[in-house]
């Protein structure tokens, strides 16, 4: 449920390094999509948009509740997941894959080892969830 | 247990409890139904119940009740026993519908009123088993007020009794219901609004034609000691029409579709039957009910606000207590409830606006800062099919 290759923030976003290293890709994880229901908005800020890290950068709206999804690092919008505007349970149904959210170019590179090393790994979320 | 996804969350749950306290809640006789379903729990007016089940969830539990059959437990809901000589006559005189237009076997939407105020107590459905018997289901919220009040007016010779946890009520909803009660043995073919009583498996149930999803359904109120066996019967019965669980969630979008306002939300102590458009659920021809007095000045002035649907013209969904303005940004009223329409894919909700807002009138909505066009139209948002 929490892929190990993956770094969590304490917010309930997942974080992945794409192929580009100055790129990271951005979603919300299982226990986030579950406690949320069925996604039917999804929120997301145009390419190019600068984001900033701890704010929020967009939402995601179920049935029964509204949440913040928030910029892991500082950058810039590369890409936005188009597919959420037709088809927001893809955030259910595949939030590590299809359900994906944004990915942002990362203003400080020399810092994203640290930035990462920040957030939380696989075996650290789950057992922060855990206690919820 | 349903938790916002982060401290900062921009919203919560949309229909729940607003009180975050984590007292003890009361549980269903088919709580651990609920847990071997998938049930997310969630605390809702002092009981836990499911909002939806893990293996459907909302969307999936509402399509099922508009295109075949849903099974919701509501056993939360209120059950209040009112008996004896001149028991019918003392409720009519109190609560503000006209129980002279049913008879015994007929059920009835109704209000109960503050004598002072005319704001609405509660929303009840009032079941007449005959002059000397009324049996009442308020909301679980409510049912402790009901009974503290037409228990400290009643006359002499009529008990009020609470039986709130003695029973269990079952609603089986949606165009499949009656083929559903059928393959059990159970009456199906009752008018809507009334009610049977009938035996099966060494036990009494009430079949009543009534629900609170916009379509044809029922709902059978037992003995809480009999609510698992129903149950399960329904669920394995039901497997061939489509038959699935419901929580809390999917009876929230249903009832919002088919235009029911929900007390604590749309209606309350604050808001008269007169502003929630709900004047027809008042005997206006009786001699005394209840908040009789200001309703019938209020209603010959003309309600300074009414209750109205809106739905986005956009995107963007009406959530409670959100601000209301017109195109010249005067602020008009607020929302109610709403939520996301499964049936019309838009945001759905219910506002209370100023008059002289009406049907066909465009406003704004402050969803979290963003202004979102709206229409206000008169509920139902779908096609309502109860009869």
């Amino acid at each position: 449920m929490y892929p190990e290759e993956l770094s969590y923030t304490t917010e309930h976003e997942w974080v992945r390094v794409a192929d580009d290293p100055a790129v990271i890709r951005v979603g919300i994880t299982h226990y986030a999509q579950d406690a949320l229901g069925d996604v039917v908005y999804v929120s997301l800020p145009e390419i190019g948009t600068e984001v900033e890290a701890g704010q929020p950068l967009g939402e995601v709206e179920s049935t029964k509740s509204v949440s913040d999804i928030y910029a892991p690092v500082t950058g810039a919008v590369e890409a936005r997941n188009e597919e959420l505007d037709d088809q927001p349970d893809l955030v259910n149904s595949d939030p590590y894959g299809d359900g994906w959210m944004i990915d942002i170019r990362v203003a400080d590179l020399d810092g994203l080892d640290e930035t990462l090393a920040g957030l939380l790994d696989a075996a650290a979320y789950q057992a922060m969830v855990e206690k919820e | 247990m349903l938790v916002p996804i982060s401290g900062r969350a921009a919203g919560t749950v949309a229909f729940m409890d607003e009180s975050t306290e984590d007292g003890e809640h009361r549980r269903s006789p088919l709580h651990d139904r609920h847990l071997a379903l998938g049930g997310r729990m969630a605390p809702f007016a002092g009981w836990e119940m499911p909002v939806d089940y893990r293996e459907s969830g909302v969307i999936k539990e509402h399509t099922a009740v508009r295109t075949a059959v849903g099974i919701f437990d509501v056993s939360h809901l209120g059950k209040v026993r009112i008996t004896g000589s001149g028991a019918a006559e003392y409720v009519n005189g109190a609560l503000a519908n006209d129980l002279a237009k049913i008879g015994p076997g007929g059920a009835q939407y109704t209000l109960c009123c503050d004598d002072a105020t005319g704001g609405i107590v509660d929303d009840l459905i009032a079941y007449l088993y005959g002059d000397d018997e009324v049996f009442l289901v308020p909301n679980a919220a409510n049912t402790d007020e009901i009974v503290t009040r037409l228990a400290d007016a009643a006359p002499a010779g009529v008990q009020v009794a609470d039986v709130h946890e003695r029973y269990a009520t079952i609603a089986v909803q949606g165009p499949e219901s009656a083929e559903l009660l059928t393959k059990l043995g159970l009456p199906s073919g009752h008018p809507y609004m009334s009610f049977l009583e009938t035996a099966w498996r060494g036990t009494t149930l009430v079949v009543c034609r009534t629900g609170y999803t916009g379509e044809h359904g029922y709902e059978v109120v037992l003995e809480a000691g009999d609510a698992t066996a129903l149950w399960d019967a329904l669920l394995d019965a039901g497997s061939e029409f489509g038959a699935l669980p419901c929580g809390l969630g999917a009876r929230d979008t249903l009832r919002t579709e088919a235009g029911y306002p929900l007390h604590g939300q749309d209606i309350s102590l604050a808001v008269t039957p007169v502003q929630a458009r709900l004047a027809w659920a008042v005997g206006w021809k009786k001699p005394s009910f209840w908040g009789r007095d200001v309703l019938v000045a209020e209603r010959e002035q003309g309600a300074r606000r009414r209750l109205w649907g809106i739905e986005a013209i956009d995107r963007g969904i009406p959530r409670p207590h959100m601000s209301v303005s017109d195109f010249s940004d005067r602020w008009v009223g607020e929302v109610t409830s709403g939520t996301f329409s499964p049936t019309r894919q838009v945001g759905i909700g219910f506002a209370l606006l100023d008059q002289p807002l009406g049907e066909g009138d465009e406003v704004r909505v402050d969803v979290r800062g963003r202004s979102r066009a709206m229409r206000v139209v008169k509920p139902p948002f779908v096609r309502v099919t109860t009869k």
